[in-house]
């Protein structure tokens, strides 16, 4: 059961969710996949905005930047989910499907880990995933997501 | 709380940190804050059958505990690519 991390950002936070950062499983190589650590902020020019973070579940990918999941042991074999940044066109959200939804400061950050037993779960089925999303209503620089996963 | 399923934490630029627990919907996975001194009530409960902290959302509903809808879903996906 390797562990990985995954950061990225979304350049352009708009008022319409844009995804941050994604996990999900990958059609030929599937394992179910545990979200425990969930870091999240901003990068751009300081101001007070505020910026709603969600993370949702997600059937089919989207268009974004590919991320490579570092091991957090180096030992541990390469991660067989597939993880993508910077979305420009949404991956397909599950609708109703928000597991995590916090509203913050553009100047403050958030945390959220999980206790062995009660992390974020998703399926070994091709295109499930879990995706960090934003959107803020007078913010329009980058975000920033880092998320710690779990594969089974 | 006793025995949470979680912690998060809020850096408030101003130097401020707001802390709280966390628990985990044993039925849909969804994570719930639980702030100081919050009534159980209002945050969700206890399933009596599984015998997980569920959210607000879930109390009232049956018992489907969220590992056997990932079951189902990994099944229903085998059972679609061997068709």
């Amino acid at each position: 059961m390797a562990k990985y991390a995954i950061t990225g950002q979304q350049a352009a936070v708009s008022g319409s969710y844009k995804t941050v950062l994604d996990v999900f499983a990958t059609s030929g190589a599937l394992r179910r996949g545990k979200v425990f650590d969930v870091l999240i902020g901003t990068n751009g020019t300081p101001a007070d905005n505020f910026l709603q973070w969600d993370i949702s579940r997600m059937t089919a990918d989207g268009t974004g930047t590919a991320v490579t999941p570092n091991p957090l042991d180096p030992s541990d074999v390469a991660a067989l989910a597939t993880a993508k940044a910077n979305y420009t066109a949404e991956p397909t959200i599950t609708a109703n499907s928000s597991l995590l939804n916090v509203g913050v400061n553009q100047r403050a950050s958030y945390r959220w880990v999980a206790a062995p037993g009660s992390e974020l779960l998703f399926p070994a089925v091709a295109g499930n995933g879990l995706a960090l999303r934003t959107l803020s209503g007078g913010y329009t620089g980058s975000a920033t997501g880092g998320v710690m996963y779990e594969e089974q | 709380m006793l025995r949470p399923g979680g912690y998060a934490c809020i850096a408030d630029a101003d130097g401020g940190r707001r802390e709280c627990d966390t628990f985990t919907c044993g039925h849909c996975n969804r994570i719930t804050h639980v702030a100081a001194r919050q009534a159980p009530e209002d945050i969700g409960g206890l399933c009596k059958v599984c015998m997980a902290l569920i959210c607000a959302a879930c109390v009232g509903r049956p018992c489907v505990p969220f590992l056997e809808t990932l079951d189902r879903m990994e099944a229903r996906a085998r059972f679609r690519r061997e068709i």
